[in-house]
């Protein structure tokens, strides 16, 4: 069938893990502009949780979509891991990179499965935190722990690798590559990830250093 | 004015495909530094042979850098440290003396190695068999101009033809995939009204059977890109990559 000849093809996993990427890119984007809100106080954070979990359908949906595409993207991402690893481990006894910049392309898995780590971390902190306790406390209370902080902070510098390659490389998989526009992909896959990096480092930051006390 | 230089070299010496090979140091003095460095290698065989030596086997054939037969990682670069040129390009004016020198075959699981340097590449030749071409009932010569094609198109056409086949792409790449030599093979046909015809099925069939080879999964890395001695384009991956996608989502 074509559907199966197209997943199990090397085009076709590189597809499923570019499509999927974007689809998480996407979620990170509802999440940064959601979490935002923290820079304007405790109250707007607080009235931004409470009416989106007012509608807990929404979030159920929304949440279970996530997590298929997350599982698909870290299922074929392993499986790929697993498979070049195969292809390639140790061919040379002189083995040299020539790209320069190739520290994010050569380090995805690693920085993949990091994000994976605080990603278990950070739910079980926020998502499964205690009911009786507003939201918007818990962030100042978890985050006000600089090591907890610190830990935040070098998971979104991991995700910001992650994503400056994971954006260009998801547009050449899709067939994106052209002299036209090389440049502004070049900077956009700069931009976006540091912007990511500025509002989830930024809210961590916040709280580790004491300026969001009286938030 | 020509110098000489002295090296010393790390091959590796494999005697069949099943043995199990490693690195034999050598000692070369006096090397011109206009020889390529496929005639220091000659220079070597002959003073192994003097020797009573078994010579070190390696690919080659023009020695002129467009038949794609030779080739090796020279210090852990395919082809060597200068840019878009072939082993037998590279001269050894780009060495200095009392360098040390590791010598390695192109690897891959779908290159298995002959002997020493030697590799047999005809994976590549089965991924062109499989739909590397144009089918056409030959008649009398067409007219040149009875299909018109943009120049810039059939200059973007004409670098993807560039591609010589010689590996370097599969040895370097962190995956061992042969996307880059696929995708060249497939641009420039796809590029070209002649080819586009039969463009789907070409695709679809050219992709798997590059996989069927055990070629590797491409992660964008561009290392392939950057030690292709004919500086081939990733660009042709792209277009790979939406050929394959159109293909599979509308073929049959």
């Amino acid at each position: 069938m074509w559907f199966v000849r197209f997943v199990t093809s090397s085009i076709g996993k590189k597809l499923v893990m570019a499509a999927t990427g974007l689809l998480l890119f996407l979620f990170l984007l509802t999440h940064a502009a959601g979490n935002a809100t923290i820079f304007m106080s405790s109250a707007v954070f607080q009235d931004y949780a409470d009416e989106l979990h007012s509608h807990p359908l929404i979030v159920l949906v929304f949440s279970s979509a996530l997590l298929a595409v997350l599982l698909v993207h870290i299922g074929v991402g392993l499986y790929l891991f697993y498979e070049n690893r195969a292809v390639s481990n140790n061919r040379y006894v002189v083995s040299k990179r020539v790209v320069k910049n190739s520290l994010a392309s050569a380090t995805m898995p690693y920085t993949g499965l990091f994000v994976l780590l605080f990603l278990v971390i950070h739910i079980f902190g926020f998502t499964f935190s205690p009911k009786d306790v507003p939201i918007s406390s818990t962030v100042r209370d978890m985050l006000s722990n600089f090591f907890y902080a610190l830990f935040y902070i070098t998971a979104f510098i991991a995700l910001t690798f992650h994503l400056s390659h994971g954006l260009w490389s998801m547009l050449q998989t899709f067939g994106v590559n052209h002299p036209r526009y090389e440049l502004f992909i070049a900077r956009l896959s700069l931009v976006l990830p540091l912007f990511f990096f500025l509002i989830f480092g930024g809210i961590a930051f916040y709280f580790m250093t004491g300026l969001g006390a009286n938030y | 004015m020509s110098s000489s230089i002295n090296l010393t070299l790390k091959i590796w010496r494999q005697p069949h495909s099943d043995a199990l090979g490693s690195l034999e140091t050598y000692t070369l003095d006096h090397i011109s530094t206009d020889m390529s460095f496929l005639e220091m290698l000659d220079v070597l065989n002959e003073k192994l042979t003097k020797e009573g030596k078994d010579p070190v086997a390696f690919d080659h054939d023009c020695r002129e850098g467009i038949c794609g037969m030779c080739g090796a990682i020279v210090d852990g670069v395919a082809h060597g440290p200068e840019k878009e040129v072939t082993l037998c390009q590279l001269h050894m004016r780009h060495f200095k003396s009392g360098d040390t020198l590791v010598i390695e075959p192109f690897r891959s699981r779908a290159f298995p190695i002959k002997k020493d340097l030697l590799i047999d590449r005809s994976a590549l030749d089965r991924i062109i068999q499989s739909g590397g071409y144009v089918s056409v009932n030959t008649g009398g010569t067409p007219d040149g101009n009875s299909i018109p094609i943009p120049a810039k198109q059939a200059e973007l056409a004409m670098d993807a033809a560039a591609c010589i086949g010689c590996g370097a792409c599969v040895a370097s790449c962190p995956n061992g995939a042969a996307m880059l030599f696929t995708s060249a093979k497939i641009s420039q046909l796809a590029l070209l009204p002649q080819g586009q015809v039969e463009g789907k099925e070409r695709a679809l069939a050219m992709v798997a059977q590059m996989d069927s080879e055990g070629f590797g999964n491409c992660t964008n890395a561009r290392e392939c890109e950057a030690v292709c001695p004919k500086g081939i384009s990733i660009r042709n991956i792209a277009r790979l990559n939406r050929e394959y996608l159109t293909a599979v989502l509308s073929e049959g």
